[in-house]
């Protein structure tokens, strides 16, 4: 299998605190990964490193084989001008916790615009596009709302169906039903499962979620104190944890 | 049964009907106060030195309505250089290029540090110092040379000296507009490709309009009547027209009660659009 995304050392640091202390994982095309453990772990952190709206200050990170943010070349790594970070940023989908849908356009705005400002895709096919997601994520009806209109778990289905409409190649959820009311949890997590069932969709969600986490993902990867625990398929990790820490982790939200 | 639904309203035995509390200090005041009105308005009105005849005489004479028409396009054209700078200057503060900010910074600083008069005197003399503009070579040979009293004439200097000031002072305005758009925005549009400028033309900026606009309706009615300053370089406006007339005539009060009819009219009117523009955009 090929491989995605590759993690060799990451590290981040916010002022005096190391938020990331040296992650090393990969992520496989069709791979579904859930980051879990507790919050300040670095684990939303880590995803938002992927696309670069965080920038990593030491090890590398390489989505298909090329780094993220930079360019090394002789040895030396040279930091990308603003549009080849854009452009690098069209193959990975992001989805929220808080979805960021702009307030200012309906539904159908939210998912057309990236593919016409970046791609420069012919507006017609664009917005057929848009309304054939909209159906997807069940919001046929909701196309002229505007994002205030809708419920938080409608909120999170335009926004998934925003990403998707640019075609990524790796969708990025960082704890997207952690702002939900619990009764619109599941229709978030329908959408996604039906990604992963339909799509083979290459996928790294941050979440609290456990039972979807052990239904869907392929791996997880536990997380605390800026570094990888461990990692491994579901049964393994949430089954027989090797690590004390995830243990205690894994006991307070089961 | 006993009946639980009660769709006629509260129950009528426990009604309130209440004395309203009475407040006679305000009628007292009213009183004092409209006496007060109608004294000095009679004063003035009826003052035999007020030459009625004359404020009606010249409220729709050519001269004011002309100057009128001159103090309504300074204050369109200084307000589009105003707004236009403002965003410049915003978006140049904003900026990681510590440069930019920089000079950003040193132009607002400027700029709303010298007095306004000053600045306009500053633009209207500036020929005397620079006698042409030329575009070349620094130091070395100019293709095109104009005296300077031919590029910046009388309208120029208003426009420049009111424009400029206001840009330190919207691109503020606008400055508070961006920051009040929550940062998710921007990672939003980050994370779907948009670069930085598509991001703060198409996301950033609508959504800061809500915040820009409301300032900016009132620095539109305050920049109205700051045109009047321009008198002082001789500009044609409503209030250089006003004292032209009371110059030959004296008629002083007289002139200047048209003067403040047009600026009231003037300002009522923007009021009212920016009423109109504030509910539209507030939504």
């Amino acid at each position: 299998m090929k491989t995605l995304i590759r993690a060799e050392g990451v590290y981040k640091r916010y002022g005096t605190v190391d938020v990331l202390k040296g992650i090393d994982l990969e992520v496989a095309e069709g791979e579904v990964l859930a980051v879990i453990g507790p919050s300040g772990s670095g684990k939303s952190t880590f995803l938002r490193c992927v696309n670069h709206l965080e920038r990593i200050d030491a090890g590398r990170l390489y989505f298909r084989e090329r780094l993220i943010g930079y360019e090394e070349r002789e040895g030396k790594v040279y930091e990308l001008p603003d549009k080849a970070i854009a452009a690098q940023r069209v193959d990975i989908g992001m989805v929220f916790q808080r979805f960021n849908l702009f307030p200012h356009m309906t539904a159908l705005e939210n998912i057309m615009t990236a593919p016409i400002m970046v791609k420069k895709e012919p507006k017609a096919e664009v917005r057929e596009r848009a309304h054939a997601l909209l159906t997807r994520v069940g919001l046929a009806d909701k196309a002229n709302s505007r994002p205030d209109q809708l419920s938080g778990g409608q909120q999170q289905r335009v926004a998934i169906a925003r990403a998707l409409a640019m075609r990524p190649g790796l969708m990025l959820f960082d704890e997207p039903t952690s702002a939900l009311d619990p009764e619109l949890v599941g229709e978030v997590l329908d959408v996604m499962r039906d990604l992963v069932k339909e799509d083979g969709m290459t996928m790294i969600i941050v979440t609290h979620e456990m039972g979807f986490a052990r239904e869907v993902c392929d791996t997880i990867v536990f997380m605390d104190d800026g570094v990888v625990v461990e990692s491994g398929p579901p049964g393994a990790v949430l089954g027989e944890p090797r690590h004390e820490r995830t243990r205690a982790f894994l006991s307070k939200v089961l | 049964m006993t009946t639980t639904r009660q769709t006629a309203g509260p129950d009528a035995r426990t009604r309130i009907q209440a004395v309203p509390l009475r407040h006679p200090g305000r009628w007292v005041g009213a009183g004092v106060l409209g006496f007060l009105a109608i004294f000095l308005l009679q004063g003035w009105v009826a003052n035999p030195r007020m030459e009625w005849k004359v404020v009606g005489e010249y409220l729709f004479s050519p001269a004011v309505l002309t100057g009128l028409g001159t103090t309504l396009l300074l204050t369109v054209l200084a307000m589009v250089v105003g707004v236009a700078g403002g965003i410049v200057l915003a978006v140049l503060r904003m900026s990681p290029n510590p440069l930019l900010s920089a000079l950003s910074g040193f132009y607002i600083w400027i700029f709303r540090g010298v007095p306004l008069l000053v600045q306009l005197l500053f633009w209207y003399f500036l020929s005397a110092v620079v006698p042409t503009i030329g575009l070349g070579v620094p130091w070395g040979p100019t293709f095109v040379e104009f005296d300077t009293n031919m590029i910046i004439t009388q309208l120029t200097a208003a426009v420049l000296g009111l424009g400029l000031h206001e840009a330190a002072y919207m691109g503020e305005i606008v400055r508070a507009g961006i920051t009040s758009v929550d940062p998710g925005q921007t990672e939003a549009a980050h994370a779907l490709g948009l670069t930085r400028f598509q991001t703060l033309r198409k996301i950033i900026l609508p959504q800061a309009m809500r915040v820009i606009i409301p300032p900016t309706g009132n620095q539109v009615v305050s920049m109205l009547k700051t045109t009047s300053l321009v008198f002082a370089i001789a500009v044609p406006e409503l209030l250089t027209s006003i004292q032209g007339i009371y110059s030959r005539n004296f008629q002083q009060v007289a002139l200047l009660t048209v003067a403040c009819f047009w600026y009231l009219v003037a300002t009522t009117v923007l009021n009212a659009g920016q009423h109109y523009i504030e509910r539209k955009f507030s939504r």
